[in-house]
């Protein structure tokens, strides 16, 4: 893992106007994954949209955590299935 | 253009209250929301009709007007005009952009997707001071799809594409598959209030134009072989991507035995110079039409017992 791909965590607290409690439930829910590097915290930039996704919801339509959580998995499933279904499609093709 | 019933959009009544409207909202915002809605375009845009239905309707100012000449929009000048002298006298201090209960999305939707309804009756882009919290978004991430030949892909391409308006020059590595997505970063619509540029996601629908089949890397052709080289063993020429190749056929070799050409097969995506495999199967034909000579052969190759 490069540490460029980093974000700490105060950042993205400060760029997004949250609190720092906001950043860490989501960790708890198992939404985000948060490294710890000698004792400063730090988001992988490739969660950041996921993050930016539960904000949205959080703040938008006011859901609580436990909502943000039904729905992050529900999306991750609808994700896979996406994907098994362009899977099952591309092999499709291949015995037309 | 026309008229829009924001009222029906809302699925509501003209008596509907404050509180109404909030509710009916957020009911129709929670099912539409694009968040929850991925690549789901009619979602997206029936969620922003929602929006701006409640911008609208959650002022009281803009209601007012929308309710007054909403089907008369085209005279919603006279209002403006009575609104300027209102606002000289002092007897008003309000205006369309200034905040009123609706709380604005500025999520991962392009801003600027009022109707031209809107535009025209509340002037330009009157939204209520974006979004309250004041957080820094990034853009909407565009997602556009590509299609292109499989012996487009066999080596790096390059493409132009045009997104929003804007041309986009791609370096395409070989081997990128069917179905598979390249985020582009940055190349997505404009951050929201500071927030940095969505990115760009593009989808590859790769056609076969080919006679070869393709799974990953590896490639696979079927080849013909006559029955007497499938007995005898002899030496072929079979098609690969990039040219022709000789085969040795053993002896004795039956209908269905698969060979395989190592490094013959597809590009490994971003792995240079190594390749996948290509598997030919033999399909031994068995002779129709025969002459009486090579019936009487094939008669005393019988009587041998084969």
């Amino acid at each position: 893992m490069r540490k460029e791909d980093l974000i700490p965590a105060e950042e993205i607290c400060v760029r997004y106007k949250v609190g720092r409690q906001f950043v860490s439930s989501l960790y708890e829910s198992g939404i985000i994954e948060i490294i710890t590097i000698e004792e400063t915290e730090y988001v992988h930039c490739d969660h950041l949209a996921n993050f930016e996704k539960m904000m949205r919801l959080h703040h938008d339509l006011e859901i609580n955590l436990e909502g943000l959580e039904a729905i992050n998995h529900l999306l991750q499933q609808i994700k896979q299935l996406q994907k098994d279904n362009r899977r099952l499609k591309n092999r499709l093709g291949l015995y037309e | 253009m026309d008229f829009i019933d924001y009222y029906k959009l809302l699925e509501l009544d003209k008596s509907a209250s404050k509180e109404d409207i909030k509710k009916a909202y957020r009911r129709l915002a929670r099912k539409y929301h694009p968040d929850l809605n991925p690549s789901d375009k009619e979602a997206q845009a029936r969620f922003q009709q929602i929006n701006e239905a409640n911008e609208v309707l959650s002022d009281p100012e803009k209601r007012k007007k929308y309710d007054e000449y909403g089907k008369d929009w085209q005279h919603a000048d006279q209002f403006e005009e009575a609104r300027k002298q209102q606002a000289a006298s002092g007897g008003y201090a309000g205006g369309f952009g200034g905040g009123g209960q609706s709380r604005s999305y500025s999520g991962n939707f392009d801003e600027d997707t009022f109707s031209d309804f809107f535009e025209q009756m509340f002037g330009g882009r009157a939204r209520a001071g974006g979004s309250q919290r004041g957080a820094h978004f990034k853009g909407q991430d565009f997602n556009a799809e590509l299609q292109l030949r499989l012996s487009q892909v066999y080596k790096d391409e390059k493409h132009t594409i045009t997104v929003n308006g804007k041309n986009i020059r791609l370096s395409i590595p070989a081997g990128v598959e069917n179905g598979q997505t390249i985020k582009i970063k940055g190349h997505g619509g404009p951050g929201v209030q500071g927030g940095p540029k969505g990115d760009l996601y593009i989808t590859f629908n790769i056609l076969n134009d080919t006679a070869f089949r393709r799974e990953k890397e590896n490639l696979y052709a079927t080849e013909e072989i006559s029955l007497s080289t499938a007995v005898l063993g002899g030496e072929i020429q079979v098609n690969t991507f990039n040219g022709k190749v000789k085969l040795k056929v053993k002896p004795g070799t039956q209908n269905d035995t698969k060979v395989k050409l190592k490094g013959k097969g597809f590009p490994k995506y971003k792995k240079e110079n190594q390749f996948g495999d290509l598997y030919i199967t033999y399909k031994v034909k068995i002779p129709e039409h025969l002459s009486e000579k090579q019936k009487e052969l094939f008669q005393e190759l019988k009587k041998t017992g084969i």
